[in-house]
């Protein structure tokens, strides 16, 4: 159904909340800046926003609250270039712009009934924190939920708060894991991929949910295939430069998809279609 | 100059390098097109005329490889530039240079014949370009239709090569001239010139052809024009703008342009870029006496200064 | 309400001022030697002997265009909390384009797939394009480089056009094709067409025929998958590229663009500017990473997009007109229409060769 509002026009949000997950990565809790907004608003797990620092920039993040818990809508930053850069430097109670929602999202609908199994490193653990907690939300509707979740080091684990929950939780597998050994840490130390393989999960009714470094993927899809998970049932999110959001300026492209409205979510056996990519 | 001679010499020079570039026949009568040779059955393709315009130095910064290279002697000045600011390894080249006797234009053709597609060009050896077109035949010199380089060309015999497809020749172009153009516009009021550029930069549409033809603007994926950081000019499409970038590509190009005329040569909208960029050379010739792309043991000023220079007068403290 | 009409050439000038009075004309005009759309003008000097250098998308989709504007004010009781204000700028004047070509109307059309056929329109373009008439001149001749029966166009294609008009000896002939079309030729006071619309059919076909066919007789090529996938075919194509997107600026379906926010201390623009897939910086990410780094994955995804996932998307639509500019404009004659040749014949198409 065609919409007459403006696709380009960011609403305004104001910032509630600034958490600093690690060195350079910061979570931002925003409302709508008109209170009945935020009760109308609606979105999916696995959807984005392209958030405005006006006079800079936009750029895209994942939501990653989950939709059953609208006080505020998160979104994690890195800094890595102009506009991560000039968010990182605002306080709450700064204005910004935000277009959502965008995008696809996961299809937590085939997946009830099923075992779930998330992989993520770094900040991949953003697009995969709003599934978990949904799921977490409606635990009845899924099974088994097991989280590999690995950083370089600690600090740089983000959510700690959350792993913290989900470790005390008797109803989720939560595995942590680092890079090296680090003073302190008397948890597991390896490479997620690695990790994986030590865990062997089944891939008898599961569905498995990763995002994180390119070159993490690119090994954990690897060893998914060696646990014999079949391609339908590994779950991917992308990322790219993207500037209209809405599947027009030719950009964020992988043949005729737009990662921006046909993605970010997208299944290897979907990603097998586009040479090159994986 | 035999065309035999020139494929021979391209046959033989493959065997020690990886890939040979030339001409071959363009899209249509008037174009000549780049040609990567890298298997002997491809030499066959290779032509030589008025019409193999394009210079083929460019490519050199950006190809790993052992490369050959064919080079008209305008064209030959780039790779000395480059030798002087260090942007190839001529042990990695092998140049193999053509006498010029001329290269036409374009543009200038497609006006005489009213823009009407080309269906055949020949090449007297009187210098006479006969160009048929569906209304008929057309005859001009080949002096008419030139580009204005080749008007002050002082280099028709390259100034380095390897291998010498033919005789070299000299100049018949008096070196007071070659700055003539610029010396004339100059005398225009500051107003005139201003609406001059004005008018012409109007029409620009910064597709960047221009910037990326040249073959000494190397700074191509982190240009001056797109960059956030430093954000010296916008996306906004307006005079402004536009003349920024012209401006900072021709200072960019200071001391360096070896006036090989392809900016303005590839310009869509038909934009004499080249100008600015001979006035900044004459103002060089005229302050240190330096002439880009001829010595490859000279110095570029814009890149090394000495303590006292012989024609800048320093302030007395 | 009749369909065609006839303007003798001594009243030409005088139709296309009469436009002026109705609404913002946008001509061809000629200015050292080059011809380019301008607003319409006593002063200026009209060329409709040959397709303009740029094509008119610039009148529907501006080089630059503002979005909105955005504006900065401190609270007077917190000077701490900085306020943001936004203004959108949707006002569009009434528009026509007169001499288009078919290859330049057909470009509209590409774009209104994407833009307007979707569940988020794009206001900018939508209202630009419900604003203008387009008003095409059939061509006289052929162009350098150009192949528009090879993707399914031609000469005097009346397909995105509100009004065809053919030149013929002693005037002009029109064709009014849609709605728009026949009331701006109601309106025009030309005469009646019948006399002349035998020429002008005589005329039109004369120019198909010359056309060349550079890759495809029924105007709808089919790429080979197996060599679009070969890396080695891309970079042997491609090695004389120097990458500077010209092609993308002066191609009629090009629709590519980039949002940029334009900021002078307390207030600014976010604007929409032109861009192509073809520049080094075009999906580069902050990382560093960047999913087209080389010419041939940008070239290789610039055919891709026009003739095989464009169509896949929208009926097998070919996202080409065969206007030739990017070939006769190329810094280097790089041929986009003999990369398709080469992409059919892997095929054995029955529609190639001859």
């Amino acid at each position: 159904m065609a919409s007459n509002k403006n696709p380009y026009l960011p609403e305004l949000v104001t910032i509630t909340n600034i958490i600093e997950e690690t060195p350079n990565i910061k979570s931002f809790q925003v409302v709508f800046n008109d209170p009945e907004r935020m009760k109308t608003f609606t979105f999916e797990p696995g959807q984005v926003g392209q958030l405005s620092v006006f006079g800079v920039g936009e750029s895209t993040f994942v939501i990653n609250s989950p939709p059953t818990r609208m006080e505020y809508l998160q979104f994690s930053v890195m800094r890595a270039g102009e506009v991560t850069g000039a968010l990182h430097e605002l306080f709450p109670g700064d204005q910004m712009g935000l277009r959502a929602p965008l995008g696809n999202w996961f299809p937590y609908d085939t997946m009830k009934g099923k075992k779930i199994l998330f992989i993520g490193g770094g900040i991949g653990l953003a697009p995969l924190r709003t599934l978990i907690l949904y799921m977490l939300d409606n635990r009845g509707d899924y099974k088994d939920i097991t989280i590999i979740y690995g950083a370089r080091t600690p600090p740089d684990l983000c959510y700690k708060e959350d792993l913290k929950d989900w470790e005390s939780r008797s109803d989720v597998n939560l595995i942590l894991t680092v890079d090296a050994e680090y003073p302190g840490w008397d948890k597991r130390i390896g490479f997620v991929p690695t990790v994986l393989n030590e865990v062997a999960p089944s891939p008898e009714d599961t569905i498995a949910i990763t995002c994180g470094p390119p070159i993490m993927i690119k090994f954990v899809l690897q060893n998914l295939a060696k646990l014999n998970f079949k391609d339908e049932d590994i779950i991917t999110t992308l990322e790219a430069r993207m500037k209209c959001g809405i599947g027009i300026c030719g950009r964020c492209n992988l043949g005729s998809k737009y990662i921006c409205k046909d993605g970010p979510v997208f299944s290897l056996a979907q990603l097998r279609d586009f040479p090159g990519v994986i | 100059m035999s065309l035999d001679k020139l494929k021979q010499i391209i046959t033989d020079v493959l065997k020690d390098v990886d890939v040979v570039i030339g001409y071959k026949q363009g899209f249509d009568a008037l174009h000549a097109t780049p040609c990567f040779v890298t298997k002997p059955e491809q030499v066959d393709e290779i032509i030589w005329s008025p019409l193999c315009v394009q210079n083929l130095a460019g490519y050199l910064t950006s190809l790993k490889k052992k490369v050959g290279i064919v080079v008209k002697g305008c064209d030959s000045r780039t790779i000395v530039q480059y030798m002087q600011e260090g942007l190839i390894d001529r042990n990695k080249v092998v140049v193999i240079g053509i006498p010029c006797t001329g290269i036409l234009s374009v543009k200038k053709v497609l006006e005489k014949v009213k823009h009407e597609p080309v269906e055949e060009v020949t090449f007297g050896n009187d210098g006479t370009v006969i160009v048929k077109t569906p209304s008929g035949d057309t005859k001009m010199a080949l002096s008419e239709v030139a580009p204005d380089k080749c008007e002050t060309c002082l280099y028709p015999t390259p100034v380095v090569y390897d291998h010498l497809a033919d005789e070299p020749i000299a100049s018949t172009k008096d070196p007071q001239n070659v700055f003539k153009d610029v010396e004339e516009f100059n005398k225009k009021s500051l107003e005139e010139k201003k609406k001059y550029w004005e008018k012409e930069f109007d029409r620009c549409i910064r597709c960047y052809a221009c910037r990326n033809a040249c073959p000494m603007c190397v700074c191509q994926d982190s240009c001056i024009a797109e960059t956030r950081d430093p954000h010296w000019i916008s996306q906004r499409s307006n005079l402004t703008e536009k003349m920024m970038f012209h401006m900072i590509h021709a200072l960019h190009l200071a001391g360096r342009c070896v006036e090989c005329g392809e900016c303005e040569r590839v310009c869509p909208m038909g934009i004499p870029v080249n100008k600015l960029k001979k006035k900044i050379n004459s103002d060089m010739k005229a302050l240190f006496g330096y002439e880009p792309g001829v010595k490859p043991e000279d110095k570029p000023p814009m890149l090394t200064f000495s303590v006292e220079e012989k024609n800048i007068e320093e302030h007395k403290l | 309400m009749a369909d065609t009409g006839f303007i003798p050439k001594e009243k030409w000038g005088a139709f296309i001022e009469g436009l002026s009075a109705k609404a913002q004309v946008w001509v061809p005009c000629l200015e050292e030697d080059i011809v380019i759309f301008r607003p319409y003008s006593k002063e200026r000097v009209i060329c409709f002997d040959r397709p303009a250098n740029t094509p008119p998308k610039g009148v529907i989709f501006p080089q630059s265009d503002t979005l909105f504007s955005f504006a900065f004010t401190k609270d007077p009781e917190n000077p701490q909390k900085v306020m943001v204000e936004l203004e959108e700028k949707l006002d569009f004047p009434k528009t026509i384009i007169i001499g288009s070509r078919p290859c330049d109307a057909k470009g509209f059309l590409i774009y209104d797939r994407p833009y307007t056929q979707t569940d988020t329109p794009d206001p900018y373009y939508k209202g630009r394009r419900e604003q203008t008439t387009i008003i095409t001149m059939s061509c006289q001749s052929p162009s350098p480089g150009c192949f528009c029966t090879a993707v399914g166009g031609g000469p005097a294609d009346k397909v995105g056009s509100d009004i065809l008009i053919t030149e013929v000896n002693t005037g002009y002939f029109i064709e009014a094709i849609t709605e728009k079309g026949k009331e701006i030729l109601q309106q025009s006071g030309a005469e009646n067409g019948s006399s002349h619309e035998a020429e002008a059919r005589k005329k039109q076909e004369e120019v198909h025929s010359r056309v060349q066919d550079r890759f495809c007789a029924d105007g709808k090529p089919k790429i080979s998958r197996d060599l679009f996938e070969n890396d080695d075919f891309w970079q042997e194509e491609l090695a004389k590229c120097v990458s500077c997107g010209a092609c993308t600026y002066l191609c009629p379906t090009c629709y590519c663009f980039n949002i940029t926010d334009e900021k002078t201390f307390e207030k600014g623009e976010r604007i929409r500017s032109w861009d192509g897939c073809m520049y080094t910086h075009f999906t580069l990410e902050a990382s560093g990473h960047n999913p087209r780094p080389t010419k041939y994955q940008r070239f290789k995804n610039r055919v891709g997009h026009k003739f095989i996932f464009y169509p896949e998307k929208y009926d097998g639509v070919i996202a080409c007109c065969g206007c030739g500019r990017c070939i006769r404009y190329c810094p280097m004659s790089v041929d986009i229409s003999e990369v398709v040749s080469k992409l059919q014949k892997q095929t054995g198409s029955a529609s190639n060769g001859k």
